[in-house]
């Protein structure tokens, strides 16, 4: 029974190969196609469990493990009951507090129907999440709102796993998680180490995005062009994603926001920066933040370009002009430059093959692509919800199937 | 049930142990495929597919008539296909382990004859799955193995094919076409299918490469939609190319070509610019003309920065000999030799 459990709780079965000395995967579609097979009821050979479990937990946190965390004065500071915090041992808020994300072990206990929250327990709890919790002004600082939102939406997860979701609650779960994941890679992109990794962030990003992927390849999605579209961008470059692209429906194909998105894959393909950098200013916000762990390639991608193709030794290029191209500003552009051992002669750029350096010299983290990215929140936040002019407006969804519901805080006792 | 118990009895009359319950599965295999029951045959041959592996000595002579029926019910495999097929790899890959492990036998009793066979099927599974980052530790068992050169010409050429494919898939096209060139030559003439299949992989990579086909090769081998590619790269023609693509769309895309065509636009910007540059007659060459010739093969919302990019990109590659003077706005070609041939270039 473990062992089943285990097995169902990764996403992908990893297995030990001996012949390449490493794991392998048996990969997504795999798992996927078993869960959907499950629901109909065919190949009963393959299963060796009864049924899938089912969660019954009605609430965002299970009971057992509001009281168990309460009495190990293991709350998270978001879930404290407020009033409560200076307490010897804080109360738990029930309208707040959020089943955490556990390891699954050998030796732990077999997961049980009232610790399991049903899917549409999950899409509240994503709801709020996002939108009381990412969003929220008052919660700072950011890095520990991000720790707190991705182990619990990890948490989320696993429970689908476990239960095997699929259908519209599972694919809204996942194009959150996806959408708030690409926000937080551009958000905490200057941040150290010890409080975020960039890697980390990718793999889940990653995974959540094949598990959405693989959802979107039976059924109609209203959000399915969107997010095909920021796959693409976040994914510039891999000819998996181009070649995933390129095999979608016609019909799905067309949409603008993918047609963009594979023009830009195109610039990149034929290495065309300026092209590139050009149709990146089309993007929407959300988009830029996909696309903007590539913007730094592309830009010494020119470089490189530039510094064959200008290389004479009278040849001089303006400043002003390259700034532009590189949708940065010139003491940006200038800096950008040095980096990469291009001269720059007050208001002209000297380029030279021999002085172009690929490794930059200087640590690039402070390069702030305003114009592509941080100049489109305000936009994005303005025409879709003026009522929140937060930064992150772009969570709620507009087309939300399940609202939260009121059935949940009252449930959970507490006075929202 | 009847007829199984048959074909055992017949079998054992006939046959040593195991060959006669491998030989009576393999009959049953065989009557469920008639029967378009591939379930069933599946289940048949993973019964035999069990023997190899726990024999002491034995030839790989009857890996290879098993297989190609596996092989056979995977690609007509109603609605799993993606499971069975990795199913069916998991299979194989436990028969290569034990060939690629056995040290015992002499060379002429050796499983290790049986290795080029299963790679080669393992390669057609995770080629239609998509999942070709599993190939690497198979070609790195080939390179190594001693017998690579002994095999047989018919598992070598399609041993070929798919490396050929992997490596144009990793954009090593230098290697895809040594491979690829291999599979194509070393194909046995009365193959035409296998030669069109491997030629639909030549071909794009032989064109970056600056080698345009003929078009008797073309209509020989019923690959006329890569004739006006053709045609449009040599032109040096965008437009053509543009429409080209697109009209034929599906058919390389299917094929997993399509986005290295896409990559033949910067050959065909080349061409393009070279006749501008002939056109003209001069080595100080003002950028608007380009612009103007790109405007003309009606490419959308191209400006100057966007043409100094191309050109850049162009001498980089060093399909350009010379300079750009942004002061003056031109390209400025060498004298001798500005646009070297093709098939010089890297």
């Amino acid at each position: 029974m473990k062992v089943i459990f285990l097995f169902i709780f990764s996403p992908k079965t990893v297995y030990f190969c001996r012949f390449c000395r490493g794991f392998c995967s048996r990969g997504r579609g795999r798992g996927r196609a078993q869960g959907t097979r499950w629901q109909q009821g065919q190949l009963k050979e393959e299963c060796q469990d009864e049924s899938e479990p089912r969660g019954t937990c009605m609430r965002m946190c299970p009971d057992r493990e509001l009281r168990e965390r309460e009495a190990q004065k293991r709350l998270h500071r978001f879930e404290v009951l407020p009033g409560t915090e200076k307490d010897r041992l804080p109360r738990a808020d029930p309208a707040r507090t959020v089943k955490e994300y556990s390891r699954p072990a050998a030796g732990k206990d077999c997961v049980r129907a009232h610790d399991l929250r049903p899917p549409s327990v999950l899409l509240e709890t994503v709801c709020y999440l996002i939108d009381h919790v990412a969003v929220s002004p008052s919660l700072q600082p950011w890095t520990e709102v991000y720790d707190f939102v991705f182990d619990r939406l990890r948490s989320v997860r696993q429970d689908m796993i476990i239960q095997r979701t699929s259908g519209p609650e599972c694919v809204a779960v996942l194009e959150k998680t996806v959408r708030f994941l690409i926000y937080a890679s551009y958000r905490l992109r200057d941040e150290p180490l010890r409080l975020y990794d960039p890697r980390i962030n990718d793999t889940h990003l990653q995974e959540s995005l094949s598990w959405l992927l693989d959802c979107y390849s039976h059924g109609q999605h209203p959000h399915q062009e969107e997010m095909q579209a920021l796959g693409l961008l976040y994914n510039l470059g891999s000819n998996r994603a181009l070649q995933h692209a390129l095999e979608l429906p016609e019909r799905v194909r067309e949409a603008p926001a993918i047609r963009l998105a594979l023009a830009v894959n195109r610039a990149h393909l034929e290495r065309n920066p300026v092209r590139l950098l050009r149709l990146a200013r089309q993007l929407d916000f959300l988009q830029s933040c996909a696309l903007h762990r590539h913007l730094g390639a592309c830009c010494r991608d020119l470089l490189l370009l530039y510094s064959h193709a200008y290389s004479s030794r009278n040849c001089r290029f303006p400043l002003q002009r390259l700034a532009h191209i590189l949708a940065l500003e010139e003491s940006q552009a200038a800096w950008l430059c040095q980096a990469h051992g291009v001269t720059v002669d007050r208001e002209w750029v000297v380029f030279s093959k021999v002085s172009y350096t690929e490794a930059p010299t200087k640590d690039l983290r402070g390069l702030h692509f305003c114009e592509l990215v941080d100049s489109k929140r305000e936009a994005h936040c303005c025409q879709d919800h003026p009522w929140m002019c937060l930064r992150l407006a772009i969570f709620v969804d507009p087309c939300i199937i399940f609202p939260i519901s009121l059935k949940l805080l009252i449930v959970g006792g507490g006075v929202f | 049930s009847d007829l199984h118990c048959c074909y055992k009895e017949k079998c054992q009359q006939v046959l040593e142990p195991p060959y006669d319950e491998m030989v009576a599965a393999h009959l049953r295999c065989t009557y469920a495929v008639s029967n378009h029951d591939f379930v069933e045959a599946y289940r048949c041959q993973t019964v035999v597919v069990q023997y190899p592996l726990s024999r002491q000595k034995d030839g790989s002579v009857y890996l290879l008539g098993t297989h190609s029926a596996e092989q056979q019910l995977q690609k007509k495999g109603k609605g799993k296909v993606g499971d069975m097929l990795e199913k069916a790899a998991e299979q194989l890959m436990s028969c290569f382990r034990v060939c690629a492990s056995d040290n015992r036998a002499g060379i002429d009793d050796s499983k290790k004859w049986g290795m080029l066979f299963l790679i080669n099927q393992l390669f057609k599974i995770y080629f239609k799955i998509n999942k070709l980052h599993l190939c690497k530790p198979l070609i790195r068992a080939i390179d190594s193995s001693n017998l690579k050169d002994e095999y047989s010409m018919a598992q070598r050429v399609t041993y070929k094919y798919y490396v050929g494919r992997k490596a144009m898939f990793d954009s090593d096209f230098k290697l895809a076409e040594e491979f690829l060139s291999f599979a194509f030559q070393h194909c046995h003439r009365s193959c035409q299918r296998n030669k069109r299949m491997i030629l639909i992989y030549l071909l794009p990579v032989k064109m970056l490469l600056g080698h345009m086909p003929t078009h008797q090769l073309l209509r020989k081998y019923d690959l006329m939609q890569f004739a006006e590619v053709t045609r449009a790269v040599s032109e040096g023609n965008l437009l053509l190319l543009n429409d080209a693509l697109a009209k034929h769309e599906t058919f390389f895309i299917r094929c997993g070509i399509f986005l290295i065509l896409e990559k033949l636009k910067v050959i065909t910007y080349r061409n393009l610019f070279k006749k501008v540059y002939l056109l003209l007659k001069t080595h100080q060459l003002p950028l608007d003309a380009f612009l103007v010739s790109l405007k003309m093969m009606q490419v959308e919302e191209v400006d100057i920065d966007e043409v100094q990019c191309i050109l850049a990109n162009l001498i980089y590659m060093g399909h350009i000999k010379g300079y750009i003077s942004h002061q003056h706005q031109k390209l400025v070609v060498s004298k001798q030799n500005p646009f070297p041939p093709l098939s010089t270039v890297s």
